[in-house]
């Protein structure tokens, strides 16, 4: 039991029944039911310490939501174990689920005709947070997400953006050990989801808490996760560093170069692989070890009129992890798990 | 303890709601009195041509009409609203929100929402029936009272039970609305003393869907007409139902945990 969040073999299963258009295929349907097995998570593994954030990956429909509510006792597993804070979820305990958290970017608990305060007030009373802890909770929370005027205004009146942050207010308020984060930024605009993915860190950093955050912006991950985990359809693709993940399938920084003359590019290649030419600018792939050099080399030899340094755009290689083009990670994985 | 205050926090949040929606007030109000109003007027022509009906005098029947507006009240302030809320949760996947929470989810979702201006009718129900029994010149004594009391109890707890029921319908059946409005329409028999209803109506309103407990019987029990045997089978059939919707609601979350969404 040293993990807060261990994961063992999950697997769960979703039955659909199938129906047919039509009153035909109603009626079909309504006398011979027939079934089919969505497996939403298929023999997933992992652990999670006290403290560590951790991006949850994979496209849509990956079974990234599915885990999500596993954990927070909303769907029994289908099969393998699962051990929260030493429950289990399921069971949906008092003790356990006043220790976490589940927010959804999706879907919204607040009062819709009522300002936040109200919910907050709820919530209050059925986490049973004392009076003196409440103020002080809530007075951190309107400091870290600047509440103020929010917390009197109608949710129904508030914007996306607004809510959000009124949304992880309402879900911080028992101050959870784990939380659950499906989505938190989804929807929101790029200043926005910066300031929310700030206040997330500043959480962990403040009370150590552990997170667990999905997201299709990877900005999010990058900026909060050393560690992810990703799926897809179900099953687990790497679970490791992240850094490491991005060294591994990127082992090159891209130089994005820009010429007065258009460039020979037979020369070019012998400093790098040229992964786009066009007229007057040129994107090489650098081994990163000898990018300096490199680059030096190529300013004496080559006439230049800008040059650039670039990390590689993690999109484009979560997109090729995502299309499975990248072998032999779940070994990887493997290893760096037992280590 | 603990649920009586969170309770009242849900009744303050409806009441807040409620004030939002201020111009709903005086119309819904005026509503309510026309509807009480349609029900006595129909009662009285009723009456202009018999002395009793199924063995009930006018007057005492005023007692089930206020009761019957009161429960109505009841239907519309607590009920109603929260198998609305219920249905529309699953819908969307909210439920989770009240799943997640360390209280009772039964609890949670099915006292939630209150409407609080049907109060209206409630105070109505009250009104007719004190008028009643001041037609009547009648003072029922305390333990009259007590058991009038208990039969009330039970009478809120077997709505309670059958409209939890249609609401937990919701995690399987899309349609609930339509159950609603069938036991809405069968309530509005709930105006008449049962013993106008034969044969098997009688029955299967007193026992298949219990208006007799909710309206006549404890209307009975209010006059000093109840016997020990009515009283029991109310706290058998309250009691019971009440059990059953709860296993009922506990059945069906856990299918909706095996389900999915
Ligand atoms: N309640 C349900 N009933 C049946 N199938 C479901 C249900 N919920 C999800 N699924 C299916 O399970 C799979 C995984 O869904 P899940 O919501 O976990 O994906 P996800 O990784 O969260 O995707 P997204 O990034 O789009 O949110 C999908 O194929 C989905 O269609
Ligand atoms: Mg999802």
């Amino acid at each position: 039991m040293a993990h807060q969040i261990e994961v063992d073999r999950l697997s769960k299963h979703y039955q659909v029944h199938e129906k047919e258009p039509g009153l035909m295929g109603s009626l079909r349907a309504f006398f011979a039911r027939k079934y089919r097995v969505v497996k939403a998570v298929e023999g997933v593994s992992f652990n999670i310490d006290a403290g560590e954030m951790v991006g949850f990956l994979g496209p849509n429909g990956a079974g990234k939501t599915t885990t999500l509510k596993v954990l927070s006792g909303l769907l029994y597993p289908t099969s393998g174990r699962v051990n929260v804070l030493g429950f289990i979820p399921h069971q949906r305990q008092n003790e356990y689920l006043k220790q976490f958290t589940l927010v959804m970017g999706q879907k919204q608990q607040l009062m819709w005709d009522l300002p936040p305060m109200e919910t907050f007030l709820v919530n209050r009373a059925i986490y049973e947070v004392p009076k003196g802890d409440f103020a002080a909770i809530l007075k951190e929370l309107d400091d870290l997400l600047e509440l103020g005027p929010l917390l009197k205004k109608q949710v129904r009146k508030l914007s996306l953006g607004e809510r959000m942050k009124c949304e992880l207010a309402a879900a911080l308020l028992h101050r959870p050990k784990v939380l659950f984060l499906d989505e938190p930024t989804i929807g929101l605009d790029v200043t926005m989801q910066a300031r929310i993915r700030d206040f997330i860190a500043e959480y962990n950093r403040r009370h150590g808490a552990t997170v667990i955050l999905t997201s299709h912006y990877m900005a999010d991950v990058t900026a909060l996760c050393e560690r992810i985990i990703v799926i897809d359809r179900g099953r687990l693709l790497y679970d490791g560093n992240f850094r490491a993940l991005i060294e591994r399938v990127a082992p090159y920084k891209v130089l994005k170069l820009q010429f007065e003359r258009p460039p020979d590019l037979a020369a070019l290649a012998q400093f790098g692989t040229v992964a786009r030419a066009d007229g007057l600018t040129a994107v090489l792939h650098v081994p990163r070890a000898h990018a300096t050099d490199m680059a030096a080399r190529l300013l004496s030899q080559v006439e230049v009129d800008d040059i650039n340094f670039e990390e590689p755009a993690v999109e484009d290689i979560i997109r090729q992890v995502f299309a499975g083009q990248v072998d032999g990670l779940l070994s990887e994985t493997g290893m760096a798990r037992a280590s | 303890m603990r649920y009586a205050r969170l309770f009242g926090l849900f009744l303050k949040a409806s009441f807040l709601v409620e004030l939002e929606y201020r111009a709903n007030f005086a119309a819904r109000a005026m509503v309510s009195v026309f509807w009480a109003g349609v029900t006595l007027v129909g009662a009285g022509v009723f009456y202009s041509h018999t002395d009793t009906v199924g063995g009930w005098t006018f007057d005492e029947a005023l007692v089930i009409i206020g009761l019957f507006t009161f429960m109505g009240g009841v239907i519309q302030t607590f009920l109603q609203p929260n198998v609305q809320r219920i249905i529309e949760m699953i819908r969307l996947g909210t439920l989770d929100f009240v799943l997640t929470k360390p209280v009772n989810s039964q609890f949670m979702a099915s006292l939630r929402y209150s409407q609080m201006f049907s109060i209206v009718d409630m105070l109505l129900g009250v009104a007719i029936v004190v008028w009643a029994l001041f037609r009547l010149r009648y003072a029922p004594d305390l333990l009259t009272l007590a058991q009038f009391a208990l039969m009330l109890v039970m009478a809120i707890l077997i709505v309670y039970s059958i409209w939890m029921v249609i609401a937990t319908l919701a995690f399987w059946l899309v349609k609930v609305n339509n159950m609603a409005e069938l036991f809405n329409s069968v309530y509005d028999t709930g105006r008449f003393p049962v013993t106008t209803f034969q044969g098997l109506i009688r029955l299967a309103l007193t026992f298949v869907v219990p208006i007799a407990f909710i309206t006549t019987f404890p209307a009975q029990s209010l006059l000093g007409w109840l016997d020990a045997t009515t009283l029991l089978a109310a706290v058998a059939m309250g009691v019971g139902l009440f059990t059953a919707s709860a296993l009922f609601w506990r059945r069906a979350v856990r299918s909706y945990s095996s389900a999915g969404s």
